[in-house]
């Protein structure tokens, strides 16, 4: 089974076709829908990259390597990540991760990334790329135990 | 002590919204930039010595004018794949005033000629860019973008996703390429950037929100704020061990200390200040008897041995170890290096894990000297400013906390 | 206009990348990244030089030359910003030099000899990855010695736009492979195991084969089709063996072929380790020649006479057997070979029909020693081309497989087929000057391209360098052991060397002047 995008990804593939000077410069955006859509990306999504920017597969993968968002594998469990980053382990970051680790990682897969931007609110975490900043143990107990 | 110029409508309900947006001045400085021929925009630009926001503090009209010389197609990107840790202020403009940036790149492509612009946008704020995305929608169907606009201006969002590197601007072009985001070499002389090979301006953000402001009042109205040479205001930030983190728009100038206690509330817990790292992670820390004379302003802060940068503090306490917190920024480092040129790829690396052996306290004489010789190797010798940032950071820790670091010496 | 390099004045012109002015004339430069067909990338930051004027040191493949340019490419300064770049290139490198191909034409090798010569500061563990990884086209890669140089990523994604190799990851976990179920595969792939400057790609075919300071060099040209690109032949020849051929290396040409080869071409090495076992096969006396066949060399080897005698299924019908004389054991007879055979073949030159068909890929000396030759014994000499319209490509191969055929046309050699075919038919004898065709054509087969079988009833004699199915032959030395001047597809005139040792077999133009 090859890999196709979906209606609505289609419909907005083809509109981002004429915002870009070259069909290459699609490959960001492309990767991203394929996530969205897959929940990772496949060899297949790939393939369907190369030929929808014209370029050589290994080009798409090699991007998509590059970049830590994109994932490559798919994921069994829902992802947190937690920020380690200065700002939020200066407040406690580490206790955070140590909470996750020990109360919720058979549920989530806990990730620790570099910062994101919110540091005002540290120490945070994303649930689903969502931010969740100013976490203490408890409200993260909270979030993550309703989900 | 706050200043609000672009921070002026932060604190309005839904001023992402365009009907709320409009009743809060939001749109009026285009009614005068269509009475300015385009070069007079930029020479009002030049006037207002409005300076890049993004961390480097160059003069802004000059580099219009270098992209405003070419004929052609011509592209405005704007960088807001803010990623330097303790900065982020560019995600306020994004999520409170999203139209504020889309008044500011219309002035902006007018003056030096563009009908097509991107914002990059760091994959992580996908909530942040939702709203952006939303407000752009409002705009074309209001036709303040789109062909049928006065100035017919297109914003395309760009998503990032995940990659330090890409806030430097040549790396951010060849990611919006469809490249991994590697930089470029750098030109011998000045050009504009290049997006697929047509004259293209980067500026950050908080540097095209600053624009409406400059167009609607003129260029004196903003000299009026900050120092001679650091004109208006910033979207300073403040965070770490401090009482109010949080984004305030203050003038140039203004005092580190006064900054801090005024705006971030003090030392968090009434401790001591032992230092403050001025302008995010990649600049050189200042200890705390620096941070008392320190002014934000670019010039004071070089004269210090550091930098201004993005305006992001990070304020440690007295009880902050030194090597913890100099291991958790060169894992940053090690971690965001995009590896093609030889000393960041095995300079970042390298140092990150000899100060494991710091942390851990295993560490030799012989440890402290590799830090201090591939510092060195890292400093000036790659295509960007990123090992010589992680260079800075270490000489900088090195200098005026050695002591820490020789007490971890078996 | 001139610049200063070291003190010295330099002859270039503005606009000129100083790494090739300084390449051009012989400054030592360390490099990784630059290649001169592969451009500049600027990654690898060993070409740092001083420039007068600037700060900081700069690498010289991002110069250009100005007028008055002073450059110091030895300062004390420079040479420790050079040892501390290698030192960290080096880092994480597995310093596995003698399980290395590499080895001894390594730039790392190279480099440290030159500027680095330090004790390791590594006091923390290596970063691991891949080895060993198959990528196809003969290629392996171990990702621990590479230095990230990304030549072979750029040969793959600007020169031959196939685009299969890549780096992933990033940072120090960045490293150069394939995509997952995905191979190394075009027709010039093995290229970058050549412009690889470390032991990271290294090349199936020869790998572990000889060690590179066991190996001599000839400047060469491939016989392997029109297009004459410029190589290396890569020989030796020890105590026990005789000269061997290892490999062939590109040798730069900026006019033919860059710094690259075909994979084809540069494998037709192999051909040169070939040889005819000379034989000859007297014509019975109804006039029918046996085709037969013997077992090579090795076996022969320990023979003192001729006494194997492998006869094909074909001669087991012969009532005559036919008498053969092999090659090698030939060098322990006191009658050299050649000469018994020549006593043979000068018989043969008094028959009054005869034809000869020369190979287009012999060298322009060579056709002439063949024209006179065949003038004096009034001999009809033909050459025709070995096309083959599915090898060539809009690069460097080309369709015509022969090496000299526009040096034929020069020598106003006839290509007509046609004629060559009627002269053929009412030949008696025909001689074949190293021609594919009639080789390996067995007797009464078609020709290819041709309507006409190599009729029964002939002497047939081969000068021949590699082995035939029948006939008369009389091995000559490849062009491995000659010199010469070919002329390729461009009309470029080209001459080529040959190796140092002496082969066994006598060269051509030898053999047809002890012939007259």
């Amino acid at each position: 089974m090859s890999f196709s995008f979906n209606e609505t990804n289609s419909l907005k593939i083809e509109f981002l076709a004429k915002r870009y000077p070259q069909k290459k410069a699609l490959i960001l955006p492309l990767l991203w829908l394929a996530q969205k859509q897959e929940g990772f990306i496949s060899e297949k999504a790939m393939a369907k990259i190369s030929e929808l920017s014209h370029m050589p597969y290994m080009h798409i993968y090699s991007v998509a390597s590059f970049y830590s968002m994109f994932r490559l594998v798919k994921n069994e469990k829902k992802v947190v990540e937690v920020c380690r980053t200065l700002s939020c382990e200066l407040n406690g970051s580490e206790e955070i991760k140590k909470h996750l680790l020990e109360n919720h990682s058979d549920k989530y897969e806990i990730v620790e990334v570099e910062c994101m931007g919110a540091c005002g609110g540290a120490p945070m975490c994303t649930l689903e790329g969502k931010y969740i900043e100013n976490v203490t143990p408890q409200m993260l107990d909270e979030v993550l135990n309703a989900n | 002590m706050q200043t609000k110029i672009v921070s002026k409508n932060f604190e309005i309900p839904h001023a992402n919204i365009l009907e709320v947006a409009l009743k809060n001045g939001r749109y009026t400085s285009l009614e005068k930039l269509f009475t300015y021929q385009p070069q007079e925009v930029i020479d009002i630009i030049k006037t207002s010595n409005l300076r890049g926001k993004g961390g480097g503090g160059a003069p802004a009209g000059a580099k219009w004018q270098l992209a405003s010389d070419f004929a052609g197609i011509k592209y405005l990107v704007v960088n807001a794949d803010e990623s330097e840790p303790g900065t982020f202020k560019d995600r306020q403009i994004i999520s409170k005033d999203p139209h504020l940036l889309i008044e500011g790149i219309i002035c902006t492509c007018y003056a030096i000629g563009a009908n097509s612009s991107y914002i990059y946008v760091r994959g992580e704020y996908e909530e942040f860019s939702d709203i952006l995305q939303a407000a752009i929608d409002e705009a074309y169907a209001k036709n303040i973008l789109g062909d049928e606009a006065k100035y017919p201006v297109e914003i395309t969002i760009h998503r990032g996703a995940g990659a330090y590197i890409c806030g430097e601007k040549s790396a951010l072009l060849e990611s919006l390429e469809g490249n991994r985001g590697h930089p470029r070499l750098k030109p011998k002389s000045p050009e504009p950037e290049f997006y697929f090979g047509e004259p293209t301006l980067v500026n950050n953000v908080e540097t095209i929100a600053s624009v409406p402001f400059i167009i609607e009042n003129g260029a004196e109205a903003y000299t009026a704020y900050g120092t001679d040479c650091s004109c208006g205001t910033l979207l300073f930030a403040i965070s770490g061990h401090v009482q109010n983190a949080g984004v305030y728009e203050a003038e140039f100038g203004v005092g580190m200390w006064d900054y801090i206690q005024k705006l971030g509330g003090g030392v968090k817990n009434g401790k001591k200040l032992k230092a403050v790292i001025p302008g995010g992670a990649s600049t050189p820390i200042l200890p705390a008897h620096l941070v008392m004379e320190a002014k934000l302003d670019y010039e004071n802060l070089k004269s210090l041995g550091s930098a201004l940068g993005t305006g992001g503090m990070i304020v440690l306490d007295e009880d902050t170890s030194m090597v913890k917190a100099l291991k958790n920024l060169l894992r940053f480092y090690h971690h965001e290096s995009c590896g093609q040129c030889t000393p960041c790829r095995e300079g970042t690396s390298w140092v990150d894990k000899t100060l494991d052996k710091f942390v851990n306290k295993t560490a030799t004489l012989q440890d402290l000297e590799v830090l201090k010789s591939v510092s060195k190797s890292m400093n000036g010798q790659t295509i960007c400013v990123f090992a010589p940032a992680a260079s800075g950071v270490i000489d900088g820790f090195l200098e005026h906390f050695e002591a820490e670091f020789l007490e971890c010496i078996v | 206009m001139k610049i200063l390099v070291d003190n010295r004045p330099i002859e270039c012109k503005e606009g000129e990348l100083l790494i090739d002015v300084l390449i051009n004339n012989g400054v030592e430069i360390p490099h990784f990244c630059y290649q001169q067909d592969l451009g500049m990338d600027g990654n690898c930051r060993m070409c740092m030089v001083e420039i007068k004027g600037q700060k900081r040191p700069q690498i010289a493949c991002d110069t250009f030359v100005c007028e008055n340019l002073e450059v110091a490419t030895k300062s004390e300064k420079i040479n420790e910003v050079k040892r501390s770049i290698l030192e960290l290139e080096l880092l994480n490198h597995p310093v596995d030099c003698p399980i290395c191909d590499q080895a001894g034409e390594c730039k790392l090798q190279d480099y440290y000899m030159d500027y680095g010569l330090y004790e390791s500061h590594l006091c923390t563990p290596k970063t691991k990855k891949g080895k060993h990884i198959d990528l196809g086209s003969n290629v392996i890669l171990d990702q621990e010695r590479c230095v990230l140089c990304m030549r072979c990523v750029r040969f793959t994604s600007n020169i031959t736009k196939t685009g299969e190799l890549g780096v992933i990851g990033r940072g120090d976990k960045a490293r150069i492979a394939v995509a997952p179920n995905h191979k190394l595969q075009n027709p010039y792939a093995m290229n970058v195991v050549e412009l690889c400057p470390v032991g990271a790609l290294t090349s199936k075919d020869f790998r572990f084969a000889q060690r590179v300071w066991f190996l001599d060099s000839a400047k060469s040209i491939c016989h392997g089709c029109s297009r004459g690109c410029n190589i290396f032949i890569d020989y030796n020849e020890t105590k026990y063996t005789n000269e061997k051929v290892y490999r062939f290396r590109a040798r730069r040409n900026k006019e033919i072929n860059l710094s690259f080869l075909c994979d084809f071409g540069r494998l037709s090495y192999r051909e040169l380790n070939e040889s005819a076992d000379c034989f000859v096969v007297p014509p019975r006396n109804d006039g029918y020649m046996g085709s037969v066949a013997i077992q090579n060399s090795d076996e022969m080897n320990h023979c003192e006479r001729s006494t194997v005698i492998y006869s094909s299924n074909e001669m087991s019908h012969c009532e005559q057997s036919a008498v053969i004389y092999s090659s090698n054991e030939m060098s322990h007879c006191e009658q050299s070979a050649a000469i018994y055979n020549s006593d043979f073949v000068r018989n043969l030159l008094h028959i009054k029909k005869k034809v000869a068909l020369a190979s287009p890929s012999l060298s322009l000396e060579q056709l002439q020693a063949i024209q006179e030759f065949c003038q004096k014994y009034k001999v009809a000499l033909f050459s025709l081309p070995y096309i083959d319209e599915s090898f060539g490509d809009d690069w460097l191969k080309t369709n015509d497989r022969s090496a000299n055929f526009a040096g034929v046309k020069e020598l106003n050699i006839s290509t007509c087929q046609e004629e060559f075919e009627s002269s053929l038919k009412s030949a008696e004898v025909v001689i074949n000057f190293d021609h594919n065709l009639l080789k390996s054509h067995m007797r009464g087969e078609r020709m290819r391209g041709s309507a006409l079988g190599v009729p029964e009833n002939k002497n047939i004699i081969h000068f021949s360098t590699s082995k035939c199915e029948h006939g008369t032959v009389l091995a000559i030395a490849n062009f491995a052991h000659e010199s010469g001047t070919l002329i390729n597809c461009d009309g470029l005139r080209q001459e080529f060397y040959a190796t140092k040792y002496k082969s066994e077999a006598p060269s051509l133009i030898e053999l047809l002047e002890v012939l007259k």
